[in-house]
């Protein structure tokens, strides 16, 4: 498909997504359904405009991407390293391996009653939590990643008489970048969701808080609004990690 | 073999070490403690209550999302104009996270089973579109043209020749998503629906019973473990016959 | 009198001048035997070629030259020394070479690993790695992935990286099995080339019969299960060997003829 083509139809795409939103203000306009619970999309979009210059949602915003990334950095940290150390030694993997499995398919958001529990309704409560549920996807991706290189390669580290960190650093981590990289977009997403239920949870401000209190309100334009801004959040978070990824694995689509 | 040593020496030293020095608290407790509280816990028949309701919210979230994903998945699969022109609207509600339609869906319904079922439902469609869509479209060509030479019509097509090729990775997709619909359930259960497993193992943290939290967070553990395990054994078995990736199994 | 040696050991009685021993080596893998008392020397400088069917061990034994695997009984020695893990200048080249590359380096990112093991200084590196790749033809694709790479100049790549260890000795598992017979040919001059150049002794696998005679100063005829020599036979073919004239050798000719009979007639 030409240059020309791809831009065509992606000023179609956008051109549909106009449309649906024409469709949602026709709808709204209408009151086809009630405007306690479908805002059109211009009142969502002026709760918008208007909850960022009264630099409440500015500050909500604020919030929770610090909480997000906060979480997601330390569980990244956190994650790669452990597990670099258990799968760069087949002992390890052996051992805890099984155990790390078992605890994937755990939903994150069931240790937050433990947290508060240990930590009672805080930021750092929340702030565990958001790690421990990011970590998983990180730890075991890494782990993956380490153990899966091609016999091969470690044949010819041991040829070139690669010392052990050499095989590390040189062989192994880039040999797990992808499945890294991979783990973190999605631990990102994960730490987002956490972000907000935490919030919901612990009262701790952020989008979570707004977007619950406009529901209780019934202001359903601040709650269009605080969604569309988590949305946004998403896709950007998204899209610089996909560009990152992009970069570093350049080597698989020179 | 290996992999039980460092649990089993967990709970051992976890277990010493609460009789040794006789910790009484309001967030820990002791594996022993834990047992005990699970037991008496089952003899209620409230778990199985409880169960029942995350089970049949997440499993209805679940059909009802999946069938949704998967419909579109098929038409934006089978009809590459169709999947251009809805790539920006797709893209631009694909990042909103399942649980920020908690407090929309919340304000509708209330409490109860349709908000749950709502939520899960949001959560589920996106794997099975994504996922879905590139089990059709990775649908070897040929396999296609015979169907366009045997003049199958488009319901036939897709009946016939679409879905059965695609089925070991739509089946994943489907893993996937059911992953997903356990994890939301319990999510909503815990922030804010009075139901299910997620509410119960709440109420045992509020109550202050440590041991009856841990037991039903191991329980819900196990859950999705074995509901995990279940699944693909029924992929290897169903389709044995197809490389399939064993997407974070 | 170009012959098999009868007793396959030193093939000359000059073991002072062998950088390569085994004596009465086995080995048994996963519950079988793969190798039986092996008993070989490699001289200095010399091109031996390997052949044999599957199941032979050939690729076995070139593990336990390069110090990848140990034997269970008998003795391996490199330069008088037992081997017992892998030496500095002993180069192993695989026959998967796209698995022996690291695909997130370019060309000379893959050279310069071995430098990186030797820890050569770094101002040492980059002039050398050049020169390396303009050896093995590779000098315009420095900047290139493997997987910009075709097959042919991915096994140079990997031959460049093992010149990069300096190697005395080149052990090669049938390295152009996978490509095309014109790349095959060239590769094949230019790895006399460089040996010749270096002095570098080869031990060589193949089975292809031909490019065994066309390579090798001595051929050895593995029988399998489990893997023993049959049969060496001494190549006295003119040196430097070319692609038309020394196959249409009377002597190439006889010896093949020779080889492929012997081979036809221990076929099991």
């Amino acid at each position: 498909m030409t240059r020309i083509e791809r831009t065509a139809w992606s000023a179609a795409s956008v051109g549909v997504g106009v449309l649906i939103v024409a469709i949602w203000q026709f709808v709204a306009w209408k009151q086809f359904v009630s405007p306690i619970f479908l805002p059109g999309p211009d009142k969502a979009w002026a709760a918008l405009i208007e909850g960022f210059k009264s630099g409440s949602l500015t500050q909500q915003t604020f919030a929770t991407v610090q909480r997000m990334s906060l979480g997601w950095i330390l569980a990244s940290l956190i994650g790669v390293s452990l597990g670099a150390l258990i799968g760069s030694s087949r002992n390890a993997r052996d051992y805890l391996g099984p155990m790390l499995e078992f605890v994937r398919p755990l939903p994150a958001s069931a240790i937050i009653p433990v947290g508060i529990a240990f930590f009672g309704l805080t930021k750092s409560m929340v702030l565990g939590v958001i790690a421990f549920g990011t970590i998983w996807p990180m730890l075991l991706a890494t782990i993956h990643g380490f153990a899966s290189v091609d016999p091969r390669l470690l044949e010819v580290s041991r040829v070139l008489q690669l010392s052990r960190l050499q095989v590390i650093f040189k062989i192994m981590l880039p040999n797990a970048m992808p499945d890294i990289l991979a783990a973190m977009r999605l631990a990102l997403t994960i730490a987002l969701i956490l972000s907000v239920v935490g919030e919901i949870m612990a009262y701790q401000g952020g989008l979570g808080s707004h977007i619950l209190e406009a529901s209780r309100a019934y202001h359903s334009a601040d709650l269009f609004a605080g969604v569309i801004v988590l949305g946004i959040i998403g896709l950007i978070s998204n899209l610089a990690l996909t560009a990152l990824e992009a970069k570093l694995l350049r080597w698989r689509h020179p | 073999m290996k992999g039980w040593v460092v649990p089993v020496g967990v709970l051992l030293f976890a277990e010493i070490s609460a009789r040794l020095f006789g910790i009484t608290s309001d967030s820990l407790a002791s594996p022993s403690q834990i047992l005990a509280a699970a037991w008496s816990f089952l003899s209620t028949g409230v778990l199985f209550a409880r169960s029942a309701q995350t089970l049949l919210a997440a499993v209805s979230g679940l059909l009802i999302g999946g069938g949704l994903g998967l419909t579109l998945a098929v038409l934006l699969g089978l009809i590459p104009p169709l999947s251009r022109l809805l790539r920006f609207p797709i893209e631009a509600l694909r990042p909103i996270p399942s649980i920020a339609s908690l407090p929309i869906v919340l304000m509708i319904y209330g409490f109860g089973y349709r908000m749950e079922i709502a939520i899960i439902a949001f959560a589920c469609f996106w794997p099975v579109l994504i996922i879905g869509q590139s089990a059709i479209v990775g649908i070897e060509p040929r396999l296609i043209e015979v169907s366009r030479v045997l003049g199958l019509n488009f319901f036939s097509r897709v009946t016939k020749i679409a879905l059965p090729a695609a089925l070991p990775r739509l089946f994943v997709a489907f893993r996937q998503a059911a992953a997903v619909s356990l994890v939301v359930a319990v999510t909503v259960e815990i922030v804010m629906n009075p139901q299910g497993l997620g509410y119960e193992l709440m109420t045992a943290q509020n109550s202050l019973q440590p041991a009856l939290m841990f037991a039903i967070l191991i329980y819900i553990g196990l859950l999705g473990w074995s509901l995990n395990a279940v699944l693909l054994l029924a992929q290897k078995h169903l389709f044995a016959f197809a490389a399939v990736p064993r997407l974070n199994a | 009198m170009p012959g098999e040696a009868l007793e396959p050991s030193a093939g000359g009685g000059a073991s002072a001048n062998a950088i390569v021993q085994l004596r009465d080596v086995s080995l048994v893998l996963g519950g079988r035997p793969i190798i039986d008392r092996m008993t070989l020397d490699v001289r200095r400088g010399e091109f031996v070629c390997v052949v044999g069917p599957s199941g032979c061990g050939k690729t076995t034994l070139l593990r336990l030259i390069a110090g990848l695997l140990r034997p269970d009984k008998g003795v391996v020695t490199y330069n008088g020394a037992v081997v017992a893990a892998p030496a500095n200048d002993v180069a192993l080249i695989f026959q998967d070479y796209t698995k022996a590359l690291l695909p997130w380096r370019t060309a000379a990112g893959n050279v310069s690993l071995a430098f990186e093991a030797r820890r050569t200084p770094k101002a040492e590196r980059a002039p050398r790695i050049k020169a390396l790749l303009d050896k093995v033809g590779l000098g315009e694709h420095a900047d290139k992935y493997p997987i910009q790479l075709s097959g042919g100049m991915q096994q140079r790549l990997q031959i460049a990286r093992c010149l990069a260890q300096g190697p005395s000795v080149l052990l090669m598992d049938e390295p152009f099995g996978a490509l095309d017979a014109i790349t095959r040919q060239t590769l094949q001059d230019e790895v006399l080339r460089l040996a010749a150049a270096e002095g570098t002794s080869v031990f060589f696998v193949t089975h292809d019969l031909e490019e065994a005679l066309y390579l090798g100063d001595r051929v050895v005829v593995l029988r399998p299960n489990p893997g023993r020599i049959a049969e060496i036979f001494d190549v006295n073919l003119p040196r430097p060997r070319d692609q038309l004239g020394t196959r249409e050798h009377p002597e190439f000719l006889r010896l093949r003829r020779q080889l492929f009979d012997f081979i036809e007639g221990h076929e099991e």
